[in-house]
């Protein structure tokens, strides 16, 4: 897959070698204004694979940033990374949707940037690294492991055999996300998942907290699991019946279900779109008094934020000329467009925090074309169509057709509801 | 591969707006009731272990709005129910005569691979207002149509004074756990998909 990709001439190479190694690639969709909750996924995801939980829930009014890491050397590297990041994306206050390694992580994040974390919802995840410590003989060999060996060793974690239909695609799908993963993004991940750290004390009550784990399996070992249950007494229990591994993929309607109900709970409310316009240019010149929303904005000291902020503002206007943001014509399905825009990835160099080179992006109107259930299209992406993704993804990004931003701070599928 | 496999049970609990069914739900899982009404928004669950003969089991109760019927979660919200409970309020006609339409609300929605057999407990709530007198659903009339539609199991209840709560959920249990049991094995095709998978993910293959 790397070869093929290195063997493109011209801009793509430029283009994939300009987001680098160091950079967070990631989804922002939705309303601005709206306190997000942010994806993280396990060893084997990327971003892309929360594509289901971003169509259903920006087409309801919430903000969700689905965000993979760059390559990092240690769990502090990786919290301090995540705060540049959404200080890059102006997002203050999260809240934090994590699965397996993505979960552990969300909780350290939680631990040690006290009062950024709203709420948590933890899925088949874990308190503790060391079991996959002494699971793994050859852990301080990660960084100079050869990629295939680090390949095989994250899909032998995944479950073989013979599985109901929406689980196979669901693995699937993560497989050929894993292809898309650099040598040392796997091996920073597998650091993450192995070096021993415990996670501490939260700074959330159990209130704050929702324990959505698939009760059928899942890659991490029962006791691990049963350990964040008995941690959190108070939380949630939004157990899935099945789901496997992925169930934002396998199960993509009932994680979507939890997701918002876990969202009211914390008092996130969707917001349709009114009047879009003004939306971004409110949020960015950080007025406290916008009103629009529930005032999470409001609450936030500006403590030395501002200014990154304000440096966002003025690119933003401009965020018309972002070749990365490619309108595809409607006739695709929506599932293929989030697929599609995946390879397209926007990046934030983590160096360049100051001066964001891509933007976050918003919603588009692509939305409309989404299905309003999202059951509708589990399962629609068969192997022929991954492959045909991937071929497409060789592709240069297609710059000619654009997407205003501006136009788009609704979200689609209501917009689609209302228009006349 | 547990050795014991954890069992949980989703239950959902249908009917009209206003005839209790979120505050059985908070009976009997928070043994507490408020007389203040204020209606569900979207949906919620509260869940609750239950011994279940001699099986331990986690019962997750969904409570929906009855203003609206519950397009907007969509399918999602009634996927892989064990058990569906229908209540009515027994004071008000209306709410007993739309249970039919409840009842095919949900095999519509959930389309269980059984519809036939699939089970559901009704209750006939708030029998406490008023000491009775205000009833206006005779048992008799809510048992006739409880065997019309297959043998359905019929509870009369308060949550205001916690009567029969408890019965009626662990009745509700023990027919979702046989439910539960019955749907849980996936028999797959002859084809093995398995031996796609490796060759698909093994690194040369791109």
């Amino acid at each position: 897959m790397r070869q093929t990709m290195a063997s493109l001439p011209g801009d793509y190479v430029h283009f994939k070698g300009q987001i680098g190694t160091s950079q967070w690639r990631y989804y922002d969709y939705g309303p601005k204004t709206v306190t997000p909750v942010v994806c993280l996924c396990g060893i084997a995801g990327t971003a892309d694979v929360f594509y289901k939980q971003i169509l259903s829930l920006s087409a309801k009014g919430y903000r969700v940033i689905a965000a993979d890491a760059p390559a990092v050397r240690s769990h502090q590297e990786w919290v301090s990374s995540f705060e540049k990041f959404l200080d890059t994306l102006g997002a203050h206050h999260v809240h934090l949707y994590g699965t397996s390694l993505g979960g552990f992580l969300a909780q350290l994040f939680a631990q040690y940037r006290v009062r950024r974390v709203k709420s948590l919802l933890l899925s088949n995840t874990f308190l503790d690294t060391r079991a996959f410590h002494e699971g793994i003989k050859w852990a301080s060999f990660i960084s100079w492991t050869p990629e295939f060996v680090l390949k095989r060793y994250i899909l032998s974690g995944i479950r073989d055999g013979p599985q109901e239909p929406l689980i196979a695609d669901s693995i699937d799908f993560v497989v050929s996300q894993l292809e898309t993963l650099t040598r040392d993004e796997l091996a920073s991940r597998l650091i993450l998942n192995t070096t021993p750290t415990a996670v501490g004390q939260l700074p959330i009550p159990d209130s704050a907290i929702t324990i959505m784990d698939t009760n059928d399996y899942c890659a991490v070992p029962q006791v691990l699991k049963d350990q964040v249950s008995a941690r959190y007494l108070g939380a949630r229990r939004a157990h899935l019946k099945t789901g496997g591994d992925f169930p934002f993929l396998s199960r993509a309607g009932e994680v979507t279900l939890h997701l918002q109900l876990h969202l009211m709970r914390a008092g996130v409310e969707g917001q349709m779109p009114t009047v879009g316009k003004q939306l971004i240019v409110k949020d960015l010149n950080v007025s406290l008094g916008t009103k629009d929303n529930n005032g999470p904005l409001e609450e936030v000291p500006l403590r030395g934020r501002g200014g990154s902020l304000r440096r966002l503002a003025d690119p933003s206007t401009g965020s018309d000329e972002n070749p990365l943001f490619r309108s595809t014509s409607g006739q695709l399905d929506s599932s293929r467009v989030a697929s599609l825009e995946g390879r397209r990835r926007a990046s934030v160099s983590e160096r360049e925090v100051e001066r964001p080179q891509i933007l976050p992006r918003s919603w588009s109107n692509n939305v409309e074309s989404a299905p309003q259930d999202p059951e509708a299209f589990a399962g629609g992406f068969s192997d022929e169509e991954i492959c045909e993704l991937q071929s497409s993804n060789q592709r240069p990004p297609d710059s000619t057709a654009q997407i205003k931003s501006n136009n788009l701070l609704g979200t689609g599928a209501a917009g689609s509801l209302n228009e006349e | 591969m547990s050795a014991r496999k954890r069992t949980l049970l989703k239950v959902i609990i249908l009917g009209d707006s206003g005839v209790g069914k979120t505050s059985l739900m908070n009976q009997y899982v928070n043994k507490k009731f408020t007389a203040q009404y204020k209606a569900t928004i979207g949906a919620d669950f509260l869940t609750k272990e239950v011994q279940v003969d001699d099986r331990l089991v986690t019962m997750q109760i969904w409570d929906t709005a009855g203003q609206e019927r519950f397009q907007s979660l969509g399918v999602a919200f009634y996927r892989g129910a064990d058990c569906c409970v229908l209540v009515y309020d027994v004071n008000v006609m209306r709410s007993f005569d739309n249970l039919e339409n409840w009842r095919e609300e949900f095999l519509i929605q959930a389309s269980p691979h059984d519809p036939e057999n699939f089970p559901f407990v009704v209750l006939g709530n708030k029998v406490d207002v008023d000491g009775g007198n205000s009833r206006v659903v005779s048992e008799k009339k809510a048992k006739a149509w409880c065997t019309a539609h297959g043998n359905i199991p019929y509870f009369e209840t308060s949550a205001k004074e916690d009567y029969n709560v408890d019965a009626a959920f662990q009745c509700i249990a023990k027919n979702a756990l046989k439910n539960e049991t019955e749907e849980e094995i996936y028999l797959p095709d002859t084809i093995d998909v398995a031996q796609n998978r490796p060759t698909k993910s093994s690194a040369c293959e791109c």
